[in-house]
């Protein structure tokens, strides 16, 4: 989880991952910083985040991100 | 009324296209409604189908066969992808652990081909009528030769049920939807008659269930879904249709026009278009509360939009939320799109290295959003223009914050916000003068008119009469704008009108109602001197 937050706080520095839970409604994560964040994501945790993933309840939170890599890992 | 039923028994009907036409408002719609209330529960759902397919078989004739092989290639595609995802589950539980990516993948690229074939089947149809003839045209133009154009009819809404059939097909093959084994609730998800005509572009999970489940017509809805109508009734006839003559008089007599007329037609245009495209949308979401289904929203509110961006993620909703679904996240998220993304974040940053793979995917989008729109190349340019507008508001978004931080400029503050309103205004008018023109090299001329004389003095009553409209018009147009933008700007805060009135006394709900309908009588573009108007995204 810690390095999920390294992540997302070099992608997106003033937003504070830990408390957010609407990063997507609140327009806090745009289309491009998912397009960044998925390649490192895919990078760091060695899964593939297809393109049906990108739907705001997985990217809404950083807590909705690790539960998606973590079911994505399991269905690898 | 005799006449109106007999004509509606009598061949092709174009009129049926115009939701507010007597001919649908007065015989069809009320039938369609008698027919459904008094079909027993069980039943109502075959009742819109036949409804629907009865609908378009009075619109299109005999095209209603192309509806019905779409319906057909839409059911067995989504069957054959769902026993490709069924043997696949099985074959995986069956298989060893260390087999099972493997066969994954050979399921995927099976599933894969069948969506390919799947989607030729309809983009191909599409193409073939839609874009035929203007593909031979170029080619003719281009090879000097004299290829034979073959005139395909368009089936009225192939555009739309199309984009839907498709969107059903890739949520089958992505796994988010079951295949549906009943052949007639796909057809009636493909067909309902209200969302036929300009969509909006529904989702197999949005709608098909909703249509299927139909209940009986409420009290509640049948009032809340004709004050719907009422509404987009309105901006119809007192807006939209009030300003076809002066639109279309300019836009066809550009060499006799100053560039101040042309602009204040380019503004006039892109009023006639929200308010005819959105009065519609209103009469489709009020006819689907009637049968007790929520339809999805197609605008919402896009002239407050602050960026292009923003703009056309309230226009046309349905369509922007289908292109970013299969196109721009599918092309963004392919292998290769996030090894660009990947190294091109190492080297230019995390705001520029998506924007690589992010621009290809957004080139896309729009040449597809300019070639739906219609087969010309004033289409392409309008797409390309929005793009153009999109990337590079991208590319400068942090040299205007750092900008605006260096100059002590705060966005969030009202008269930067207005700018940005009005600004992202100005250059979707631009786009709309170029969407109107009668081709690019028009629009080109029109354009520039409207920067090098840049002058009104022209205008004068004689003028307006020669194109239909007067000071009056443009006063009643005017006020009707105010009331729009002021039901606008309570629907922004989250006050839904017909909701708040609900909850006011019968008398003033009632006066209400009243005062609308007596407003359209009264104010209402129609009877002798005014052409009725086609709806405009019918054709697209």
């Amino acid at each position: 989880m810690e390095t999920l937050y390294e992540i997302l706080e070099d992608i997106q520095p003033d937003v504070d991952f830990k408390t957010e839970r609407a990063l997507i409604d609140d327009h806090l994560l745009s289309s491009l910083s998912i397009l960044s964040l998925v390649a490192e994501l895919e990078d760091e945790f060695d899964v593939t985040i297809p393109a049906v993933e990108i739907i705001p309840a997985n990217f809404n939170s950083a807590e909705a991100m690790w539960k998606m890599l973590q079911r994505l890992r399991e269905e690898e | 009324m005799g006449h109106l039923v007999s004509l509606l028994l009598r061949g092709t009907h174009s009129d049926l296209t115009s939701f507010f036409s007597l001919l649908f408002l007065g015989v069809f719609l009320p039938a369609a409604i008698a027919l459904y209330a008094i079909t027993p529960s069980k039943w109502k759902k075959y009742a819109l189908l036949v409804t629907s397919l009865g609908f378009f078989r009075l619109v299109s004739g005999e095209l209603v066969l192309y509806l019905l092989g779409s319906i057909l290639l839409t059911w067995g595609f989504g069957l054959w992808l769902g026993r490709l995802h069924r043997d696949r589950d099985a074959a995986v539980k069956a298989a060893a652990r260390e087999d099972r990516k493997a066969l994954k993948r050979k399921f995927l690229l099976r599933s894969r081909w069948v969506l390919g074939l799947a989607a030729a089947a309809h983009i191909g149809g599409l193409l073939t009528v839609k874009y035929t003839g203007f593909f031979l045209r170029n080619v003719n133009t281009l090879l000097g030769v004299e290829l034979p154009i073959p005139g395909f009819v368009m089936p009225i809404g192939v555009s739309f049920f199309t984009l839907q059939a498709v969107s059903y097909l890739f949520d089958v093959y992505r796994g988010v939807q079951e295949a549906d084994g009943n052949v007639l609730r796909v057809g009636l998800f493909l067909s309902f008659f209200p969302q036929i005509v300009e969509g909006p572009i529904c989702r197999y999970s949005e709608t098909a269930g909703q249509l299927w489940n139909a209940g009986g017509i409420t009290w509640r809805n049948l009032t809340l879904g004709l004050q719907r109508i009422l509404f987009g009734l309105m901006k119809k006839l007192v807006v939209a249709d009030r300003l076809n003559g002066f639109v279309d008089g300019v836009f066809t007599g550009v060499d006799a026009c100053q560039g101040g007329v042309i602009a204040l037609a380019a503004v006039c245009y892109t009023v006639q278009l929200y308010m005819d495209f959105s009065g519609a949308m209103d009469a489709v979401a009020g006819m689907g509360q009637i049968f007790g289904v929520t339809m999805p929203e197609n605008f919402r509110r896009p002239f407050f939009s602050r960026t292009i961006s923003e703009f056309w993620s309230r226009w046309h909703i349905t369509l922007g939320a289908w292109f970013k679904d299969y196109i721009f996240y599918p092309v963004t998220m392919s292998g290769p799109s996030k090894k660009l993304t990947s190294a091109a974040r190492k080297r230019l940053g995390n705001h520029y290295g998506p924007l690589l793979a992010g621009g290809v995917a957004l080139f896309c989008v729009w040449l597809c959003n300019g070639l739906w729109h219609g087969a010309a190349w004033s289409f392409l340019f309008f797409g390309m223009y929005h793009f153009v507008l999109i990337y590079l508001g991208s590319l400068a978004a942090p040299v205007v914050k750092r900008v605006n931080t260096r100059l002590g400029v705060k966005p969030e503050r009202l008269p930067y916000r207005i700018a940005q309103t009005v600004r992202t205004c100005l250059l979707v008018v631009v786009g709309e003068l170029f969407f109107r023109a009668d081709g690019l090299r028009a629009g080109l001329r029109m354009f520039r008119k409207m920067v090098t004389d840049f002058r009104f003095d022209s205008i004068s009553i004689p003028m307006l009469k020669d194109l239909r409209i007067d000071p009056q018009d443009f006063f009643i147009v005017g006020v009707t704008m105010v009331i729009v933008f002021v039901v606008s700007l309570l629907n922004e805060r989250g006050i839904v009108v017909r909701d708040a009135l609900e909850k006011k006394p019968t008398a003033l709900r009632w006066a209400v109602l009243y005062a609308l309908i007596l407003y359209i009588i009264i104010f209402g573009a129609y009877g002798k001197g005014y052409v009725p108007v086609d709806p405009m995204y019918a054709n697209f």
